[in-house]
């Protein structure tokens, strides 16, 4: 039924973004509070000063305030190494480890780097054999065309094809034209259908590719929590791919993360 | 980690669509859908039996939607759409679409109106065809629209050059026979949008993407009142429940939930239809 679908949500924020939210989600209470509204169990939350303030403030952020919060699962951002600004390679993973964050985001525009070899080198090689998430938003570059951040995330995987990456946030109309692509050659692509608004794209998605590579998210609090979460209760699928959609996958991909 | 849903415990519409992806006492009437293949988007249910299928999916009794052919060529997409809704009528009706950038024909489509008993208004989409709304080649339209106390549908968004809350306001002030539906509510202005619904009687805020952005249906609700509040969701661009699921997790109450589900565009969608001297189970 369901009523009795277990919801991890993949993508959450929390902060005061700079430029406001008619609705912004401060506290990791107030997320909590929303989660219990809409019936979401669990959380993978970042901090919107890891995007719109340096990781090195905004990773400290976000564990200090979800450290006593079992249902939250945090995330990280990541820098290129070569500015020194994080740590990379073990004592990066250790810390990740200590702290309990299970996935990594690059927001490449706010931080001005590309995310491709060149810059990140065997970090990223490291990265994809120890399978551990990467997170990449495509909402992050809404006021420049689709196809320059698709682009981006083209070269990525053209240089990490085993990176396992997660592609969060991609636009309402349906991209179905740029990703699938990406689905069909890349095994560890995942995507967020939190603004996967377009009717019949899920079911179809499912049919075509089956629901292994999908996350429940809401882009929450940009996004109210309950249209993703409607949708997929309801679109015509099988309550096994339901349920892998709904918190099965992201579980399986946290839990094949190896960060020591 | 199953959790109870607070918002269900709140509202029984909610619950309803929840387990049954429909509500029995609350069918929704969506006043903003469209028909048909779009360039940009790979839409998997965009004909008219997979629209219908979705329909009877997601609780929509009523939809009333303008072509997408119409959109980009009014001479071939007008009675493509007519046609459709013709087959379904008290299911699904069609706006006219009006495109001022082509005024001869325009006036062509014009003419077959009130012949027609699928199209119960007028589309407008200022954006698309690049021509402010409050322009003197909108002005037939609005002339045409205020003699049958018609009801327009068009597209409006917040900041936006040709169809912003002042462009609407100016028209709604200068007609106010015509029922104005402001598609999209303004979308990233709603504030100015709430404005122009409380100082033009005569303007409706439509839901379509607005109800994506967190706090929007709260504060329309808020600022407008509920009874000024339409749903629509662009079908076959989204997923009638993504739109649902915005609107009944909102908080707002029941009461709200369905007069803007239901309540308020079945009184405008009567009133169009009594209007062309028919009824909606004809």
């Amino acid at each position: 039924m369901p009523s009795d679908l277990a919801f991890f949500d993949c993508n959450v924020t929390i902060g005061s973004p700079m430029a406001g939210l008619i609705r912004p989600c401060e506290t990791a209470q107030d997320l909590l509070q929303e989660m219990d509204w809409c019936g979401v169990g669990r959380a993978l939350v970042h901090h919107v000063l890891m995007r719109e303030q340096s990781p090195t403030v905004g990773n400290a952020m976000l564990s200090a305030a979800i450290a006593d919060c079992p249902r939250l699962v945090g995330s990280w951002a990541l820098l290129p190494p070569q500015t020194g600004e994080l740590p990379s390679g073990p004592a990066f993973l250790e810390a990740m480890h200590y702290h309990g964050i299970g996935a990594l985001w690059l927001f490449p525009d706010e931080h001005r780097y590309l995310a491709n070899r060149t810059t990140f080198g065997s970090w990223f090689d490291e990265l994809g054999e120890r399978r551990i998430p990467l997170l990449i938003s495509r909402a992050a570059s809404l006021r420049a065309h689709p196809s320059s951040m698709w682009q981006s995330i083209y070269t990525l995987l053209a240089d990490y094809p085993q990176l396992t990456l997660v592609i969060m946030s991609h636009g309402c109309w349906g991209e179905d034209r740029y990703f699938r692509p990406l689905l069909e050659t890349y095994p560890n692509v995942y995507l967020d259908i939190s603004r996967y608004e377009a009717e019949g794209g899920l079911a179809a998605l499912v049919q075509c590719y089956g629901p292994q590579r999908l996350l429940y998210g809401s882009a929450f609090p940009d996004t109210p929590m309950g249209g993703a979460r409607l949708m997929l209760s309801r679109t015509p699928i099988d309550a096994d791919a339901r349920q892998m959609i709904a918190s099965g996958n992201l579980e399986r991909l946290l839990h094949e993360a190896v960060l020591i | 980690m199953t959790r109870p849903c607070g918002a269900a415990q709140q509202s029984t519409l909610l619950a309803d669509y929840i387990e049954l992806g429909h509500c029995p006492t609350c069918r929704v009437i969506d006043l903003h859908g469209h028909y048909g293949p779009w360039p940009g988007i790979y839409l998997p249910n965009a004909n008219e039996q997979a629209m219908l299928m979705t329909m009877d999916r997601c609780g929509i009794e009523t939809l009333v939607s303008s072509g997408h052919t119409a959109l980009a060529d009014m001479r071939l997409g007008n009675p493509e759409m007519a046609a459709v809704a013709r087959r379904h009528l008290g299911r699904w009706y069609a706006y006219l679409v009006c495109n001022p950038r082509y005024p001869v024909e325009l006036g062509a489509q014009l003419a077959t109106y009130d012949d027609e008993r699928a199209y119960v208004g007028l589309k407008l989409h200022p954006t698309m065809h690049d021509y402010p709304l409050d322009g003197p080649d909108y002005a037939p339209v609005y002339a045409f629209a205020a003699e049958r106390r018609a009801m327009v549908l068009t597209h409006t968004w917040g900041h936006n050059a040709l169809c912003g809350p002042a462009r609407l306001r100016a028209v709604a002030e200068r007609y106010p026979e015509i029922t104005f539906i402001a598609g999209h509510a303004f979308h990233g202005e709603f504030e100015a949008g709430i404005e122009v619904a409380l100082s033009c009687p005569n303007v409706m805020l439509e839901l379509t993407a607005a109800y994506s952005v967190r706090g929007a249906v709260e504060l329309l609700v808020a600022g407008a009142g509920a009874d000024r509040v339409l749903f629509g969701c662009d079908l076959p661009w989204f997923d009638p429940h993504y739109a649902l699921g915005c609107v009944l997790f909102a908080h707002i109450d029941e009461q709200a939930q369905r007069a803007i589900l239901r309540e308020n565009a079945l009184k405008l969608l009567e009133t169009q239809l009594i209007r062309k001297g028919q009824h909606r189970h004809d």
